[in-house]
């Protein structure tokens, strides 16, 4: 059944941009190249003021929580437009950025925030697709 | 990794950018040797971004749209307008659009 | 290609159908969503583009005013001759980024307004519509660099767009709908020959019956 390889296939590519590793905020600051290796094998590179203004939302203790880049998960159970943000320091700095109050646990947000997100976050935001 | 810039263009164009630092230039002549220029330009490896004006595109078409099909990532290409600021209806970043999105989106032309 | 798909009404078939169309439903979800992300990125890659193509096709306009000025006073000769003489060695960066797995061209281009120096003619056998031009062109330069970055994104974005589109469309209109129809006609036909069976089962019990 070809039709069901290529779909497993495509399915396979999916998240393949995403990194090995991530990254913290802490250890992104730090290095002078901040970059993550992906499992394709390209290098992605963070931008410097991305990384800063990230850090001007957090406490200093939390820049080993925040690991890099910030993942947007995109799951179909979700329902179509519908993205989800996990990670305690994640969710905190997402919902400054999209001006939200703060509050604990995952955050569900919507397609105009993802678009808002991702052109304020450009290089430390990714997506990623799950099922 | 380090590329330079190549011009094709009538001669104001060429002259122009040769003046802020494009090292490679064409005056365009004829579609052979035009074409050739730009193959060459293509095949070089050191050139990293192709400005070619509208109309000598025009005279190159379809082979250069084949040949921009064809081409790897570098060198990118960018069509400008030459002092006439002339520009062709077709737009092709509009077609684009309109091909994957469904819908036609106004794309603001101004200037030039 | 047929319309139906083949296949042999046994429980067997039915469960590795129902499998099946869960797979392709799953591959049809998430490429939406991928179409969905791509489009999001794709429309601020456009929104950019028409700022920075707005600014850079002024600028041009500019610099070709000023070389036609330079044309006039210096003469085409006299300025083609500088160009000769001028240095032409402009260097761009480029290294590949990402966005959702697919390469674009990422360019850096240290300070391409030169002064007058640096542009390599001698400055006593010239004049200053000469510099003028180089300047205003240099500028117009560095705007359409970053404009060659934007356009590059924008299409490689497309290209990869319309192939996700496609495979949803495959998905949806012509893989999912044969997968369901196969599906029900060996429902269909499970029920039949169960009802058979049951009939048949009826018929034994009713001849055994007046046997006794």
């Amino acid at each position: 059944m070809s039709a069901d390889r290529i779909i497993k296939f495509e399915l396979s590519k999916l998240n393949v941009h995403l990194p090995v590793r991530r990254l913290s905020l802490r250890e992104a600051l730090s290095s002078p190249k901040p970059q993550v290796v992906a499992r394709d094998g390209s290098v992605h590179t963070f931008k410097r003021e991305e990384l800063e203004f990230l850090a001007g939302l957090l406490p200093e203790a939390d820049r080993d929580k925040l690991q890099l880049p910030i993942l947007i998960a995109l799951e179909p159970k979700l329902g179509r437009g519908t993205a989800r943000i996990s990670g305690e320091a994640e969710v905190k700095v997402v919902r400054q950025v999209l001006k939200k109050k703060p509050a604990a646990g995952e955050l569900l947000i919507y397609r105009p925030e993802v678009a808002i997100l991702r052109r304020k976050l450009p290089t430390t935001t990714q997506y990623l697709f799950s099922w | 990794m380090s590329y330079k810039i190549a011009v094709i263009g009538d001669q104001e164009t060429v002259t122009g950018f040769a003046l802020a630092g494009a090292t490679y230039a064409h005056i365009h002549t004829t579609r052979e040797e035009t074409l050739a220029k730009l193959s060459e330009f293509f095949a070089s490896g050191e050139i990293g971004l192709v400005l070619i004006t509208h109309r000598v595109v025009e005279e190159l078409n379809p082979d250069f749209r084949q040949m921009l099909w064809a081409k790897r990532l570098i060198p990118l290409v960018l069509r400008i307008p030459d002092k006439t600021g002339y520009m062709p209806k077709f737009d092709e970043l509009r077609e684009i659009i309109r091909r994957t999105v469904g819908a036609e989106i106004m794309v603001r032309k101004e200037g030039g | 290609m047929a319309t139906a798909l083949a296949v042999s009404p046994t429980r067997m078939e039915l469960l590795k159908l129902r499998q099946r169309v869960g797979l392709a439903q799953k591959g049809h979800d998430l490429l939406k969503e991928k179409m969905d992300a791509l489009v999001i990125e794709f429309f601020e890659v456009l929104r950019r583009i028409q700022e920075a193509r707005t600014k850079a096709l002024e600028q041009l306009s500019v610099a070709h005013r000023a070389l036609s000025m330079c044309f006039a006073v210096v003469g085409t000769l006299e300025t083609k001759q500088v160009c000769r003489e001028a240095k032409r060695e402009l260097q761009m960066e480029i290294s590949t980024r990402h966005i959702m797995g697919i390469a674009v061209p990422a360019v850096e281009v240290g300070e391409v307004e030169r002064n007058v120096l640096a542009r390599g003619y001698s400055i006593h056998t010239t004049s200053s519509v000469l510099d003028e031009a180089s300047r205003e062109f240099e500028r117009a330069l560095k705007l359409l660099i970053e404009l060659s970055e934007l356009n590059s994104s924008a299409f490689a974005l497309a290209r990869e767009l319309e192939k996700t589109k496609r495979r949803v469309n495959a998905l949806e209109y012509i893989l999912i709908p044969r997968l369901k129809e196969a599906l029900k006609f060996i429902m269909m036909r499970l029920d039949e020959m169960e009802r058979e069976n049951f009939t048949r089962l009826k018929r034994i019990k009713a001849m055994l019956e007046e046997r006794e």
